[in-house]
């Protein structure tokens, strides 16, 4: 009896306490939000990111990991003070983490806080040398600072590490233009448009400015013609986004997006705008044409960045909801061209040249198929037709 | 009665605090090495995102990947030896256990997982954790580029199965199968690739050994690249259960801390082939 009482003692003594099974509890929590925070951050909701993250750290606060990505999300929406905070905080935890270190500097760059910036990408090329993201921020920041010979120096490696940046070769133009020396900085900004994407507007202003102070007017009154294009386009896109931001139903708002995202080249964000467009256009009641005009850009946006599978659908939408739409079935038919069915595709750029006979590009495309398929003749004939309809198009009016 | 009562309650506690004693009978496949053969393939695409710039001709040593992502069984005997090696210390024991997911009940919780879930991939493991297995049975993890390889072959592939966008994986699109859940491994016939691997898109994101790096493939080595010599974030391939089937593309890069758990990472296994004269 008295052994088995010690037995019972010594079994009392192995009981989980109950502040374990609590912790068990609150771990489990921490791991359903932080899940909940993946899911959130893939599906590009930063505000459900961001309750999921803070709900995780609120229980387990000492996951720098955590904190970095939701750091990099508040970053994302604009809420600098609250990124650094934050990004101080896993820092604390790990101090030598290059990415915290170089999310850390760019939030104090966009916060005008060069000396800060500049400290802390410094840590980053010390500790990743080949850290390409780095070296063009730390150019920048020179920019910023006014030490443009330590701009030059740091930016050129930063474009021998990643030599197509646009973004390093439009700084190191900045840079010589600052130095005064008008070729190198002519240089750099051509290539920093000839590597950039279309909306790229600074380098223009620069090279506008240098072509100015080297003295030739004519050039740079064209770059500045340019650069304030880009400049409208980027207010229209700002403009556009806002509207659906106050108003996530504001069909103009999301049309207007979508257009500017698409004369962007901005594929990959054009496609969920135009999805929008058909989803809040369809609730409104929206002309069919515009409907057709949605599906039709959204073919468009898949066709661009070569998904043809995806893009067939919206172009069929689009054809069905306006029949007499010439260049619908034109995009149908590249689409089917894409997808290797060219006997659909023949049929449809013939249904395009019946509607419109005179556009050049509807028998460019036919011509390209019979060819395809060896009928060299009805090739031969619609390219003829391409050629006069182009140099129809040429003719001043 | 309260006796009886404490009685019971001490000996379910006493199960509980020494662990319990499960018996994994996995019914598991056979996780098979597939030989990939030494050469020069193409890594990288030109038209997506801007870290999977530039194409580029990488040529590797023969290697062996395995078949299948590595189960929860497969992983259980890693585990289970840790449990009863006398010379690890609790903590150490501790360090390799997978991440429990009570919300999750298509995932479950370690070590129940492993007997009621045997040959769905093991998830939930950081990429330290992957790597103490993969040395654990005398292998490694695949660099970045013996994944594409293994993945996409000597062609460019979008898919390891050819470029059809069709539901030959277990991602987030819909009738594919599995709605937004895990499948075991190797349910989709149809999605292997070039060499006969499974599962390389989609169902979990596989951890490789590389460091991840936005510009590595300007400055990579022709050779057998090994990724950069310090980093952050480790790289991840393949896409999951959660991602949309774009996400899941030979060549997509993704990157996460190595030491995050989560229910959507998994892993695979490499091995050098040895030279042959």
């Amino acid at each position: 009896m008295r052994n088995c009482l010690i037995i019972l003692v010594i079994l009392l003594f192995s009981l989980p306490i109950p502040d374990l099974i609590a912790e068990k509890n609150k771990h489990a929590e921490y791991v359903k939000h932080v899940e909940q925070g993946f899911l959130h951050l893939f599906q590009g909701n930063n505000q459900g990111t961001i309750d999921a993250f803070e709900s995780a750290l609120a229980i387990e606060p000492e996951h720098y990991e955590i904190l970095h990505y939701l750091g990099m999300i508040y970053a994302d929406d604009s809420s600098w003070n609250k990124a650094v905070e934050v990004y101080q905080r896993s820092i604390n935890i790990k101090p030598d983490n290059i990415e915290v270190l170089y999310s850390l500097a760019v939030v104090h760059f966009k916060l005008n806080q060069w000396n800060d910036a500049e400290k802390h990408l410094k840590q980053v090329i010390t500790l990743s040398p080949q850290h390409a993201r780095g070296h063009e921020v730390l150019g920048k920041v020179y920019v910023k600072l006014r030490q443009y010979t330590a701009a030059v120096e740091i930016l050129k490696k930063s474009i021998k590490l990643k030599p197509n940046s646009a973004g390093n070769y439009n700084e190191l133009g900045n840079a010589y233009l600052n130095l005064k020396n008008y070729p190198d900085a002519i240089d750099n900004f051509t290539k920093a448009i000839k590597y950039g994407s279309p909306d790229f507007a600074d380098p223009h202003f620069g090279l506008g400015t240098a072509y100015l102070r080297s003295g030739n007017r004519e050039k740079s009154k064209q770059e500045m013609e340019i650069y304030k294009n880009l400049q409208k386009q980027a207010a229209d896109h700002e403009r556009f986004t806002r509207l659906t931001r106050v108003d996530p139903n504001n069909l103009e708002g999301w049309t207007g997006l979508a257009r500017v995202l698409m004369h962007q080249k901005k594929y990959n964000r054009a496609i969920p705008t135009f999805q929008k467009c058909i989803e809040i256009g369809n609730s409104q009641n929206a002309p069919a044409g515009a409907i057709a005009s949605y599906y039709h850009g959204l073919s468009q946006a898949f066709i661009n960045i070569r998904y043809p599978k995806l893009a067939l659908e919206p172009a069929q939408k689009a054809v069905q909801l306006m029949p007499k739409q010439d260049i619908f079935y034109n995009t149908l038919g590249s689409v089917y061209a894409m997808l290797g069915d060219v006997q659909n595709a023949i049929a449809v750029f013939q249904r395009a040249v019946d509607l419109n006979e005179e556009h050049p590009i509807y028998h460019l495309n036919l011509s390209k198929l019979y060819k395809s398929i060896g009928n060299h003749k009805l090739g031969n004939e619609h390219y003829q037709a391409y050629e006069y309809f182009l140099s129809q198009q040429k003719k001043p009016k | 009665m309260f006796y009886l009562r404490l009685f019971l309650f001490t000996c379910l506690s006493f199960l509980f605090s020494v662990g319990v004693v499960i018996n994994v009978t996995a019914n598991k496949k056979e996780n098979q090495m597939i030989l990939v053969s030494a050469g020069t393939f193409t890594m990288g695409s030109t038209i997506r995102a801007a870290d999977e710039k530039p194409v580029h001709k990488v040529y590797l040593d023969a290697y062996y990947i395995s078949k299948f992502e590595v189960t929860n069984a497969e992983y259980y005997e890693f585990w289970n030896s840790l449990q009863n090696d006398p010379r690890e210390s609790a903590k150490d024991r501790k360090k390799h256990t997978p991440e429990n997911f009570t919300h999750l009940l298509h995932i479950g919780n370690w070590p129940e997982r492993a007997t009621e879930f045997p040959d769905y991939p093991v998830v939930g493991v950081s990429w330290h954790d992957a790597k103490a297995y993969a040395e654990w049975k005398g292998m490694r993890l695949p660099t970045e580029a013996e994944w594409e390889k293994a993945a996409r072959g000597y062609t460019d592939r979008i898919w390891p199965w050819g470029n059809a966008m069709t539901s030959n994986a277990n991602t987030s699109e819909k009738n594919d199968g599995y709605e937004n859940k895990i499948a075991p491994v190797g349910s989709y016939p149809d999605g292997k690739s070039f060499y006969g691997a499974m599962d390389m898109a989609g169902n979990v994101w596989e951890w490789t050994a590389d460091w991840y790096s936005d510009v590595y493939y300007i400055h990579s080595p022709k050779q057998n690249p090994e990724g950069p010599a310090v980093g952050s974030w480790r790289v991840l391939r393949g896409g999951s259960w959660i991602d949309k089937l774009t996400r899941c593309s030979t060549t997509f890069r993704f990157y996460l801390y190595p030491s995050l758990k989560t229910s959507f990472v998994g892993f695979r296994l490499a091995k050098t082939a040895e030279k042959t004269d």
